[in-house]
C-alpha cells in the first residue's frame, strides 16, 4: 500500500542513535490535524504494562501508546519497518541485524536507543516474570539472544532457523529503560504502570500518550509530539489531537453508543447488530462495512483422547467424515449470521489469503453421502436410530459457550442436521471457563463447538494448535507425542515449515497439513464470521482490515474531514 | 448498649460465614483467571503454570483463605490478578459512582413513595387509589431489565439522553453548571430505572402502614375531635405507621451497593456492577469477594441501623 522512504535528513550518518531525526515518511498519505476521536471500549483496560497485559482491551489502549521494531500491516498482512528502519538476515537465517531509527524520542522527550531494545527483550524473556508473550520469543523452545552492536543497531540470534522471524517483533512494545529499569531491578515491574500510575510516568513510542485516566469511565490520550511518522506533506502524525477511550461496559452498549453517535468507530459487531446499524446508517451519518471473513474460525472438535472414556465411535474416521458431510454449512451462514460469514472446508479461514488451501472447498451437504460413509464404517440403523459397529445407539453431546448465542444456535442446527442420520445429539451450553476446563483439563466432553482466531496470518504462532504436544491441540490435549501416524506427519510438516525460508515451499507443506486434517477430521471446520465494522462518514483514511485491531490499526493516519463544532485544529 | 453490642456480634459472625462460603464457592467454580490464556496458541502451558504459581493458585485452599483474610484485615481486600493491584483502590473508585446512582435513586424513590402512599391510603377504595394501584402493579410486574432496555431504546431514538457513562468527552473543560447538567443527564436514565423499580414496593408499604394507622382507634378519636385531615395524616398517623417503614429504610440503606449492579451493567453506568460482572466472568475472585463482602457488610449495617432506630423510636422494643 503506502510506499515508505526515510526522511532526507536521516542520511546524515551519526555514530550515536541521537542526531538527525529519522522520520518514517508515508509518501501516499495526507490528512489534516485536529479533533478528537471517541471510541467506546467494551470494558476498562486492566493495566498499561505491556509485559503483563493479557486482555484485548488493555492491549488495545497500549497499542496506541507503544510501538514495535517491525510491524505487521493489518491491511496487507505483511511486515513493514517501524522502529527498525531496516534489517538483514544472515545466510543461515539465524541472525537478524536491525538498524534502528536515529534521533527519535519517547513521548516524554527522552531519546530512544539500542539500550531500550535490549532492556525490553531482557524483560520479556525473564523467566522470573513469566510474561505471556515470552513463548513467542522461544522458537524451538529456546530463547532468542539479543545484543547491542551499536547505539542504533541490535542483533537477534535465534536458536533455530525460523521462517519469517521478522514477524516475531510485531506486538513487542519497546519499553523506556529510563523509567522501568528501577522497577525491574527492585522486582516491582509487575506492579508498574497500573491504572493509578500518573500519566506522566507512562511513556512510549506510539502515536499517543496518556493524558488522563478516570477509572471505569474513560482514558484520554493526547498526540505524542515526538512520534516518528510523517505524511507526504511533512506533517507529523498522528493527525488527531486526542483519542477518548470511553468504557461502554458491554458489547451491547458499544453498539448503542455507536448508533447514538456517542462513539465514532465500532471495532466489530455481530450480524444481528449489523443489520440494525445498516438500516440506520444513512440517517445517523455513519457507514458500516462487511469486510468478508476474517481470521476466526468456528469448528466442531471431537474428543479423541482414548483415556477420556468417551464413546468409541468418535474415534472412527468414517463417523467424523459423515458428521462433516451431513452438516449444512450454508444454512449456518444464512440462519446464524444472516449471510455475513463463509462456510469452511479447512481450519485456515479464507481471510488468511496467503495460507489458506483454496482447493479445500466446504463439502456439499448430503445425507445420502453421509449414510454411505457410515455404512462403510460398519454403522447400522435400527428403527431410524444409528447404531455403532458394537450395536450401541449413537448419541453424543456438543458443548459450547452459553454466552455466545451464535454458537448455541449453530449447535442446535447441527443437532437437527444429524437427526436425519439417526444420531441423537444433546446441546449443552456452558459458561465459557467451564467449557475450557472440560476441553483443556478434565477432557470430559464428546464434542466441543468452539472458535479460534489466528493472531497472525503466518502458521508459526499456531504450532501449539496443530502439533500433537501443543496445549491447544483441542482434540487431544493430553497427548505428549503423536498417537496416530497422521498426527506424526502433521508434526513433521509443521516443524519443517517452521524452518524453511521459502514461502512457496512452506505453503505447500501447510497445504498438506490442511489436507491431512480434512482427511482425518479431528475437527469439522464450520464457518468463519465476516468482520463487520463501522465508522462516522467524516473520518478520513479509515481503512478497516481483516486482522485485529480491525478499525483503529492505523489510528495515527485517521483524521476528520471536517472538525466538529468547538474542536481545536 | 448491650443490645447494640449483641447485634454487632451477629453481624460479625454473618460476615465471617459469608466470607468462608463465598471463598469456597468461588474456588469450586471450574477454571481460574488464567484459563482463558489457554486458548491463545502463542502461550505455552509452562508459562501459564508459572503465572498460576506466582499468583499462589497452586496453594491449598486453607492457605489461600488465610492469605486473603490477612489481606482483608490489612485493608487491601485481596489482590486482583487482572489488574495486578490490591483490590481496595479499585473498588473505592467505583463505589462513588454506585453510591451516587443508588443514593439519588433511593432518595427520589422515598421522596415520591411517601406522599403517594399517604395519598393512596387517604383515598382508599376510590378510583384514584385503584388507578395508582394498577400503575404500581404494572411497574412491579415489569423487570428492571425490561425497563432499562425500553428507556435505552428511547434514549437512542430521541437523542434526549446520553447512552451510558457518567460524563461526556471534554467534561474537564466544562464550567461547573455544564458539568452538573452533564452528570444529571447521564444519571437520569439509570436512576429512572431504579426509581421505577423501587417505587411500587415503597409506596405499597407506606400505603399499608397508613391504612393500618387510619383504622386504629386513636385515628377515629382524632377525627372525631375535628383534627384537620392534613395534620392528622402527617403529624399523627405517619409517625404511627413508621415502624415497618424504618425497617424498609434500613434495608434500602443496606442495598445501596448491590441494588443497582444489574442496572449498571445494562445501562453502562461505571459503578461496581460492570467491575463485578467482569471479575466474575474473568474469575478474578479477589475482586468478586471484595464486592460480596462490602455488600454484605453494608446490608448488615443497614439492618443494624434500622434496629437501633426502631429501638430508639419505639418504647415497646426497649421494654422487650
Amino acid at each position: 500500500m503506502f510506499r515508505y522512504s526515510t526522511f532526507a535528513l536521516a542520511l546524515v550518518v551519526s555514530a550515536l542513535c541521537a542526531g538527525a531525526e529519522d522520520l518514517l515518511v508515508l509518501q501516499d498519505l495526507s490528512g489534516r490535524q485536529g479533533g478528537r476521536l471517541v471510541y467506546a471500549q467494551r470494558s476498562e483496560p486492566k493495566t498499561f504494562n505491556p509485559i503483563f497485559a493479557a486482555d484485548s482491551v488493555s492491549r488495545e489502549a497500549i497499542g496506541m501508546m507503544m510501538a514495535d521494531l517491525v510491524h505487521i500491516n493489518r491491511y496487507t498482512q505483511r511486515t513493514e519497518p517501524a522502529l527498525a528502519k531496516s534489517w538483514t538476515v544472515s545466510p543461515d537465517g539465524r541472525r537478524y541485524a536491525l538498524e534502528l531509527r536515529r534521533g527519535i524520542r519517547f513521548s516524554d522527550g527522552q531519546p530512544f536507543s539500542a539500550d531500550d531494545v535490549v532492556f525490553s527483550f531482557r524483560v520479556y524473556l525473564d523467566t522470573a516474570l513469566d510474561s505471556p508473550q515470552r513463548d513467542l520469543l522461544m522458537p524451538g523452545g529456546k530463547p532468542i539472544v539479543v545484543k547491542k552492536v551499536g547505539d542504533c543497531r541490535v542483533e537477534f540470534d535465534l536458536p533455530v532457523r525460523y521462517a519469517a522471524a521478522e514477524r516475531l517483533f510485531d506486538g513487542f512494545a519497546i519499553l523506556p529503560r529510563h523509567l522501568l529499569e528501577p522497577a525491574y531491578k527492585t522486582g516491582k515491574l509487575a506492579e508498574a504502570w497500573g491504572l493509578r500510575t500518573p500519566p506522566a510516568a507512562i511513556t512510549g513510542l506510539g502515536p499517543f500518550r496518556l493524558k488522563q485516566n478516570i477509572p471505569g469511565q474513560r482514558l484520554v490520550l493526547e498526540r505524542n509530539p515526538y512520534y516518528w511518522k510523517a505524511d507526504k506533506n511533512g506533517i507529523r502524525l498522528p493527525y488527531l489531537n486526542e483519542v477518548d477511550l470511553t468504557q461502554a461496559g458491554s458489547e451491547d452498549m458499544q453498539v448503542l453508543r455507536f448508533e447514538s453517535g456517542e462513539s465514532d468507530v465500532i471495532r466489530r459487531v455481530g450480524a444481528h447488530d449489523f443489520a440494525v446499524l445498516e438500516k440506520e446508517s444513512r440517517r445517523r451519518g455513519y457507514t458500516v462495512s462487511d469486510l468478508g471473513p476474517g481470521m476466526e474460525y468456528t469448528s466442531l472438535y471431537f474428543n479423541l483422547d482414548p483415556a477420556a472414556g468417551r464413546p468409541g465411535f468418535l474415534r472412527r474416521r468414517s463417523f467424523r467424515q459423515a458428521v462433516s458431510t451431513a452438516i449444512d454449512r450454508n444454512a449456518l451462514v444464512r440462519l446464524v449470521y444472516g449471510g455475513h460469514a463463509a462456510p469452511l472446508g479447512t481450519p485456515v479461514p479464507p481471510g488468511n489469503k496467503a495460507w489458506v488451501d483454496a482447493s479445500l472447498r466446504p463439502p456439499v451437504p448430503s445425507v445420502s453421502a453421509a449414510r454411505a460413509l457410515l455404512s462403510s464404517g460398519g454403522f447400522k440403523w435400527s428403527g431410524g436410530n444409528l447404531l455403532d459397529p458394537a450395536g450401541k445407539r449413537v448419541e453424543f453431546s456438543i458443548i459450547t459457550s452459553a454466552g455466545n448465542d451464535d454458537r448455541v444456535q449453530m449447535a442446535t442446527l447441527i443437532q437437527a442436521d444429524l437427526k436425519e442420520l439417526g444420531i441423537q445429539v444433546d446441546v449443552v451450553p456452558l459458561e465459557f471457563r467451564s467449557l475450557l476446563d472440560r476441553v483443556l483439563r478434565t477432557h470430559q466432553f464428546d464434542t466441543a463447538l468452539m472458535s479460534m482466531a489466528d493472531g497472525d496470518a503466518d502458521p508459526n504462532p499456531d504450532m501449539n494448535t496443530w502439533m500433537s504436544d501443543g496445549g491447544n491441540h483441542l482434540w487431544n490435549t493430553a497427548e505428549k507425542s503423536p498417537s496416530m501416524p497422521w498426527e506424526a506427519e502433521i508434526d513433521r510438516l509443521m516443524r519443517q515449515q517452521m524452518t524453511v525460508p521459502d514461502y512457496a515451499r512452506r505453503k505447500k507443506m501447510y497445504d498438506l497439513v490442511q489436507q491431512i486434517l480434512m482427511e482425518h477430521m479431528p475437527l469439522v471446520p464450520l464457518v468463519s464470521p465476516d468482520i463487520l465494522v463501522g465508522a462516522k462518514r467524516n473520518l478520513g483514511n479509515f481503512r478497516p482490515a481483516l486482522m485485529d485491531h480491525y478499525t483503529l490499526w492505523n489510528i495515527e493516519e485517521l483524521y476528520w474531514r471536517e472538525l466538529r463544532t468547538g474542536e481545536r485544529p | 448498649m448491650r443490645y447494640a453490642a449483641r447485634r454487632l456480634l451477629h453481624s460479625l459472625v454473618l460476615l465471617i460465614g459469608v466470607s468462608l462460603l463465598s471463598f469456597l464457592f468461588a474456588n469450586l467454580a471450574p477454571g481460574d483467571y488464567f484459563s482463558a490464556m489457554q486458548t491463545d496458541p502463542r502461550i505455552s502451558a509452562e508459562t501459564i503454570a508459572g503465572l498460576r504459581a506466582r499468583a499462589g493458585l497452586d496453594q491449598p485452599l486453607p492457605v489461600r483463605y488465610a492469605g486473603w483474610a490477612e489481606s482483608m484485615l490489612r485493608g487491601d481486600f485481596g489482590y486482583s490478578l487482572a489488574y495486578n493491584s490490591p483490590v481496595a483502590p479499585l473498588v473505592w473508585e467505583r463505589i462513588r459512582a454506585t453510591l451516587l446512582l443508588t443514593g439519588t435513586a433511593t432518595f427520589v424513590a422515598w421522596l415520591l413513595a411517601i406522599p403517594l402512599g399517604i395519598w393512596s391510603a387517604a383515598h382508599y377504595g376510590g378510583w384514584r387509589d385503584h388507578a395508582l394501584n394498577a400503575a404500581l402493579s404494572l411497574l412491579l410486574a415489569v423487570p428492571d431489565l425490561v425497563l432499562a432496555i425500553v428507556l435505552l431504546a428511547g434514549a437512542v431514538e430521541t437523542g434526549w439522553l446520553p447512552v451510558g457513562g457518567i460524563t461526556s468527552p471534554g467534561w474537564d473543560i466544562m464550567d461547573a453548571a455544564a458539568r452538573l447538567r452533564d452528570i444529571l443527564s447521564h444519571l437520569a436514565l439509570p436512576a429512572g430505572v431504579l426509581v421505577l423499580g423501587m417505587l411500587p414496593v415503597l409506596t405499597r408499604h407506606v400505603r399499608a402502614g397508613m391504612l393500618e394507622a387510619l383504622r386504629s382507634p386513636f385515628a377515629l378519636n382524632a377525627r372525631a375531635q375535628g383534627i384537620p385531615r392534613r395534620r392528622l395524616l402527617f403529624h399523627h398517623l405517619l409517625p404511627a405507621a413508621a415502624n415497618p417503614l424504618v425497617s424498609l429504610f434500613g434495608f434500602s440503606l443496606g442495598t445501596l451497593l448491590s441494588a443497582s449492579l444489574l442496572v449498571e451493567v445494562v445501562t453502562g453506568w461505571p459503578g461496581l456492577g460492570p467491575l463485578f460482572l467482569d471479575a466474575i466472568m474473568g474469575r478474578d475472585f479477589a475482586l468478586v469477594l471484595a464486592v460480596v463482602m462490602l455488600s454484605t457488610a453494608l446490608l448488615a449495617a443497614g439492618n443494624l441501623a434500622a434496629d437501633l432506630l426502631l429501638y430508639r423510636l419505639d418504647p415497646r422494643i426497649r421494654v422487650q
